[in-house]
């Protein structure tokens, strides 16, 4: 599995609150981000109204002649049981988004809750938060994922979105933990706890909307874990072989054989799917490290001779 | 010292951790070793049978849990990994890992040792030669082969080089059948042969995460106040990226390099499954279809296992080379 | 209690075809078939049959997950007996045999002059040893003989094996005359192999088989021909290639480029990716068995103990189109009376079949027949059924049974689960129907028994080992206890009864006819099975006709 790692190192993200307006304003600007979202939201449409995209009703019908090329009735031909595949590709939307928001939803809000508690509370419930937390971590969540899936017998969408969040919030944990540490020696919290406070209000008030643009990135990077690794599963066949999803037509495509007989649409169309998707998310996240970063925004030269000396300002 | 200590503290725990939820899994779950084996035997054999066939093998699954347990800590730390009672019915544990691990680990290590050393050398290079077209695109290329999901790359790189040109690279197993293993030019170039585009899988993916984190590393560490110094003082410009730049951005990089190699091991299955690769990933998926208790748990000891002494080597490699690290235990 | 079930060993994700277009030059053949003519040995074939995993390099005959690499090639039976080609039985190491008047007890006369292939001379004292050992390490009675068969004693006396069972036991003759293989006593009574029969690796097999294994790697088995095999002049090819796959694509690859010759597994859209490829590449997959649905005859489950539900399921349902696009026509229809055609078309009562109505699909008797149980549109009929993930045929064949389903009222929601909790399910009876296929047989018989014979069922939540369905019905028992002690003719005509009985009480409802995968490369090799001359069962995966086949093929380019 790849690792999506954070691109930038706890401290540097840190951004002072007084910046979320034009936090907001610089991301439209951003054209990755823009790309990124223009493309979820491109998905969601397709996911809450197929209808506009595809006259066919029900995806797994088999109402066509099996195996077709693709041509005016059928975008992407059909597959080898008669199915009209830009149909399937339609309607699959919603299974995938579905489990990006919820899974990458779920899993965050575990991150943030055992992140932020672990920084907070610290000592011995900090250890033991930790040690959990670093435990899941190495183990190999790819094929915990197999076995879990596997046994659980019948591979429906709640199986798979319960593994994706137990697998998936140890990392963001991690880097909530240590961002949420570095807070606590802040002046500003200092006077919150001087003034008297209550500890729910000082976490709730004061540091998470500090964390407020790491929660965005880890909710991305686990909306993209998700989406991938259920991809995955559900090629392997540890998904319902009968649900329409992206990963479920990459499963058939990949049993019929179809880039072998003639049929490569049914397996790059709906990869090229997930691949947009997880793209669009890598998109907004790298959008958001360049924007509380800028130096590491792509430095736009005219008409300048090109020297050796760089300056770092972006 | 305290650190390192706290750090194989924490080292056994985890592998304690992970090897109790490694043995509750299967035993957790539905199905059972005596029904796979009577759907491979058709149904042929009577419950009895069944049973005793498994029990010669090893799997006494009636005898106390807390046994059972205590059984299997032993017998995996004193490497009694007893027999597949799955697939490959009798066969030696030891067996069938010896021969899928060096597969793993020479395609999916050198892959992954690849793409780190490409990708750094990138990174280092994109982070220090801002501005141009180069850089305004070049994150966004990587970012989006960061996300592409494994097997749709394998699925194109098959599609492209092995069914558009007739088979010109194969795209499946580790040799050619027909030749003997041994030491000839013969086999070694079958075999570098049919890793080619499992390896190029492996690396088109995993390269742009390196480079990004290089290059961000490297902007970072490029506006530290001694950079500034050591161009002040007209040092070179490759002397400062190699010596002062390079150096100190790479340090982030090295855990995560570390858990990769960890995850080495863990095999990439889904490279594995999709050129049918019989590495140890192939050889987990097979162990999970089959119920096949003993290989599996010995597998995900295997993959845990390296992980943490990944982890536990990079950490101990960041004390030596980097002193701030010693100071903050 | 595990009766003396056949072991016919059938691959789970299967499809095949039944056209046929050889047109190969056949040797001389005597009755059974089997190809007898002179030829000069020679040649390699490559077989192509996916084993899922990688080779152990272990051939103890006696071990499932090995088994299939071992007997046929290197272990041999006593008799050969064909069930494409109703029972004809070529004597392999026993040259005789005669069967007591009571038919309790058979002798077996053994060949003379077979040698192991380590030397040393094969005798009757041999075939004692091996079924002795079977007594003494059950795990290794894979069909049950000393236990369900009723098998009393084996004793050989000169070149002689007398068996001695406790009941007429002709029906068994299958299991112990053909599919026991023969060990050597003088490898198995010492060390390991004496200690743990039923786990020894035997990575060095001795047989009395056309073949030995030279090589074994994990990516490949390469077996030569046994230079002192017992037939004269045989076997003509000297070396078989088997590849270990891990999956059906490369397999299917291997096979449409040529570079392997004997095919044994599903090809989707095999016309344009096999047959098309080249006109040496041919197909022909015999029916065996039905892939069945298994209704719940329990009164627990309200809709399907009704029979008006199971015949509107039977009536409702166009096997021919679910044949076509569930297995892309690689599968013939099956029919209600649950006979195997055309494998058993002796034993099929075709007019019965029509008269009841089941010939062909009839949606407006079901609509009739679920009115008449209380189903219609303000009462919809829900059903669910299981099956297992991994069987994409299987899927794409209750996807078209759902849709027909659909057309007449019935909603089916088709449940895919991992195998292990399937086989749980299947067996305790908790389903509303279930997609099966069981093992088959010799004759339409074996089927029959394992699907409706009251012993072979449970109550539910009890696993059944059979009987599913939980089918119970003292006739058809007491035509299922008779068979075995009749012969021939009354043979035929007690299982086109229990044919009436699958139409009458709809106990279970066969749906496809689960086939032999073959698929065979005629460029090198001759002398293949084939439609016109089915002498053995052609898929690699059966055994001992693996072993029949090979020692049959000759290759063209060795003749001089």
């Amino acid at each position: 599995m790849s690792i999506v790692t954070a691109t930038v190192t706890a401290e540097t993200v840190a951004v002072p609150a007084r910046r979320r307006g034009g936090f907001w304003h610089s991301l439209a600007r951003n054209p990755k981000a823009v790309v990124g979202v223009v493309i979820f939201l491109l998905f969601t449409v397709m996911a809450v109204w197929p209808g506009l995209f595809t006259s066919v009703s029900d995806p797994n019908a088999l109402e066509f002649m099996p195996s077709e090329q693709p041509s005016g009735d059928h975008l992407l031909g059909t597959t080898a049981l008669g199915q009209d595949i830009w149909a399937q590709l339609v309607f699959g939307a919603r299974q995938s988004l579905v489990i990006a928001v919820v899974a990458g939803g779920c899993a965050t809000v575990l991150s943030v809750l055992v992140g932020v508690t672990a920084a907070y509370l610290g000592g011995i419930v900090d250890d033991i938060l930790s040690l959990l937390t670093n435990a899941i971590l190495v183990i190999p969540a790819f094929p915990l994922i197999i076995i879990f899936a596997k046994y659980a017998g019948q591979g429906g969408l709640p199986v798979i979105l319960a593994v994706l969040v137990f697998t998936g919030w140890s990392y963001g944990a991690n880097q909530l933990r240590a961002q949420a540490l570095s807070l606590r020696s802040r002046d500003f919290l200092e006077a919150a706890r001087v003034r008297g406070e209550r500890r729910s209000y000082i976490i709730l008030a004061e540091v998470l909307p500090n964390l407020a643009s790491l929660i965005v990135a880890n909710f991305l990077g686990a909306a993209l874990y998700s989406v991938l690794t259920a991809a995955g599963l559900q090629f392997l066949g540890l998904g319902d072989p009968n649900s329409v999803s992206w990963g479920t037509m990459l499963y058939w495509s990949q049993n019929q054989q179809a880039l072998q007989t003639g049929m490569p649409l049914w397996s790059i169309a709906p990869g090229l799917c997930v691949a947009l998707l997880g793209a669009s998310f890598a998109l907004v996240n790298y959008a958001f490290d360049e924007i509380s970063s800028p130096a590491l925004r792509p430095v736009r030269r005219h008409r300048v001779r090109r020297s050796r000396q760089r300056t770092d300002r972006g | 010292m305290r650190y390192l200590v706290r750090r194989l503290g924490f080292f056994v725990l985890t592998l304690w951790a992970a090897l109790t939820l490694n043995f509750f899994i299967p035993r957790l779950m539905p199905g059972s070793p005596v029904d796979a084996l009577r759907t491979r035997t058709h149904n042929r054999l009577s419950q009895d049978a069944l049973e005793q066939l498994l029990a010669s093998f090893g799997f006494k699954p009636n005898a106390n849990l807390l046994q059972q347990y205590l059984d299997y800590l032993g017998d995996m730390f004193t490497g009694h990994w007893g027999v597949s009672i799955g697939a490959s019915l009798g066969q030696p544990i030891t067996q069938i890992i010896a021969q899928a691990l060096p597969w793993t680990v020479g395609l999916v290590g050198v892959a992954t040792v690849i793409a780190f050393v490409l990708g750094t050398l990138i990174g280092a290079v994109a982070g220090w030669r801002r501005g141009g077209v180069l850089d305004s695109i070049l994150p966004t290329v990587f970012v989006i082969t960061s996300a592409l999901p494994y097997f749709w790359v394998a699925l194109l790189l098959i599609l492209f080089f092995s069914v558009w040109t007739g088979g010109w690279l194969p795209h499946d197993f580790n040799y050619d059948s027909t030749i003997v293993p041994g030491w000839t030019p013969e086999f070694i170039g079958s075999v570098l042969v049919h890793a080619i585009l499992p390896a190029a899988t492996i690396i088109v993916t995993a390269v742009g995460g390196w480079i990004l984190t290089m290059r961000n590393n490297m902007i970072a560490t490029l506006s530290e106040d001694y950079v500034r110094m050591a161009r002040a003082k007209g040092l070179s410009d490759w002397k400062i990226m190699t010596g002062y730049a390079a150096r100190n951005a790479i340090l982030p990089n090295l855990s995560g390099f570390a858990m990769s190699l960890g995850f080495v091991v863990s095999g990439a299955i889904l490279v594995e499954y999709v050129f049918n690769y019989p590495g140890l990933g192939y050889l987990l998926y097979n162990a999970v279809q089959n119920t096949d208790y003993p290989l599996m748990q010995v597998l995900f000891l295997l993959f845990t296992a390296a992980v943490l002494v990944a982890v536990l080597i990079c950490d101990f490699a960041i004390v030596a080379l980097d002193p701030r690290a010693r100071a903050t235990s | 209690m595990a009766l003396a079930t056949v072991g016919l060993l059938l691959s789970a994700c299967s499809g095949g075809g039944t056209s046929s277009t050889s047109s190969s030059t056949e040797d001389t053949t005597g009755p059974t078939g089997v190809p007898s003519g002179n030829h000069e040995k020679g040649g390699q074939v490559t077989i192509v049959n996916v084993a899922g995993q990688t080779w152990s390099c272990q051939f103890n005959p006696f071990n499932p997950a090995v088994f299939q690499q071992s007997q046929g090639f290197v272990y041999e039976p006593l008799v050969f007996v064909n069930i494409l080609n109703d029972q004809a039985e070529t004597p392999l190491l026993a040259s005789s045999y005669t069967w007591s008047p009571d038919g309790k007890s058979v002798e077996f006369t053994i060949r003379d002059g077979v040698k192991w292939s380590d030397g040393q001379p094969m005798t009757a004292k041999d075939v004692e040893f091996t079924f002795n050992l079977l007594k003494k390490t059950p795990a290794l009675d894979t069909y049950a003989l000393w236990t369900g068969a009723g098998l009393q004693s084996v004793t050989a006396a000169g070149n002689k094996v007398t068996m001695q069972f406790a009941a007429p036991a002709k029906v068994y003759f299958f299991n112990f005359a053909n599919q026991v293989p023969i060990v050597p006593e003088h490898v198995w009574s010492t060390g390991e192999a004496a200690a743990h029969p039923d786990t020894w690796a035997d990575d060095k097999p001795v047989g009395t088989g056309a073949f030995t294994v030279n090589n074994c790697n994990p990516n490949n088995i390469e077996y030569t021909a046994n230079p002192t095999y017992w037939q004269p002049g045989k076997p003509y090819i000297q070396t078989v290639e088997y590849p270990a796959y891990l999956d059906n694509g490369p397999a299917n690859l291997d096979l449409a480029t040529g570079k392997g010759q004997w095919g044994s597994q599903f090809i989707p859209n095999i016309k344009a990716f096999y047959l098309d490829k080249s006109p040496d590449n041919h197909t022909w997959s015999p029916p065996v068995t039905s892939v069945t649905l298994y209704p719940n005859l329990d009164p627990s489950h309200a809709a399907t103990s009704k029979l008006e539900v199971r015949q509107a399921i039977a009536m409702a349902l166009d096997r021919s189109k679910i044949a076509l696009v569930g297995e892309g026509g690689q599968e013939p229809a099956a029919n209600q009376s649950g006979v195997v055609t055309p494998t058993f078309d002796k034993f099929f009562d075709s007019a019965a079949v029509a008269s009841a109505g089941y010939d062909k699909p009839n949606t407006d008797k079901a609509k009739e027949l679920l009115a008449k149980a209380g189903y219609g549109p303000d009462h919809p009929l829900d059903l669910s059924v299981i099956t297992v993930t991994g069987y994409t045929d299987w899927d794409a064949s209750l996807a078209v049974v759902k849709q027909q389903l659909a057309a007449v009222g019935i909603n089916l929601t088709v449940q895919d689960l991992a195998q292990q909790t399937y086989d749980d399910k299947l067996y305790t009876g908790d389903f509303d129907l279930a997609y099966y296929a069981p093992p088959g047989g010799p004759t339409p018989y074996y089927e029959m028994r394992l699907n409706l014979y009251s012993k072979n069922s449970a109550p539910i939540g009890q696993p059944a080992s059979s009987n599913y369905s939980r089918y119970s019905n003292p006739e058809v028992d007491a035509l299922l206890d008779k068979y075995p002690v009749v012969d021939g003719d009354a043979q035929v005509q007690i299982v086109k009864q229990i044919g009436d009985a699958m139409m009458r009480d709809v106990p279970v409802i066969p749906v496809t006819e689960m086939v032999d995968w073959f698929q065979y490369n005629t460029k090198d090799i001759s002398g293949w099975p084939t439609e016109h001359n089915p002498y053995a069962q052609p898929a690699a995966f059966n055994i001992p006709d693996v072993g029949i086949v090979l020692s049959s093929i000759w290759s063209k380019s060795a003749q001089g």
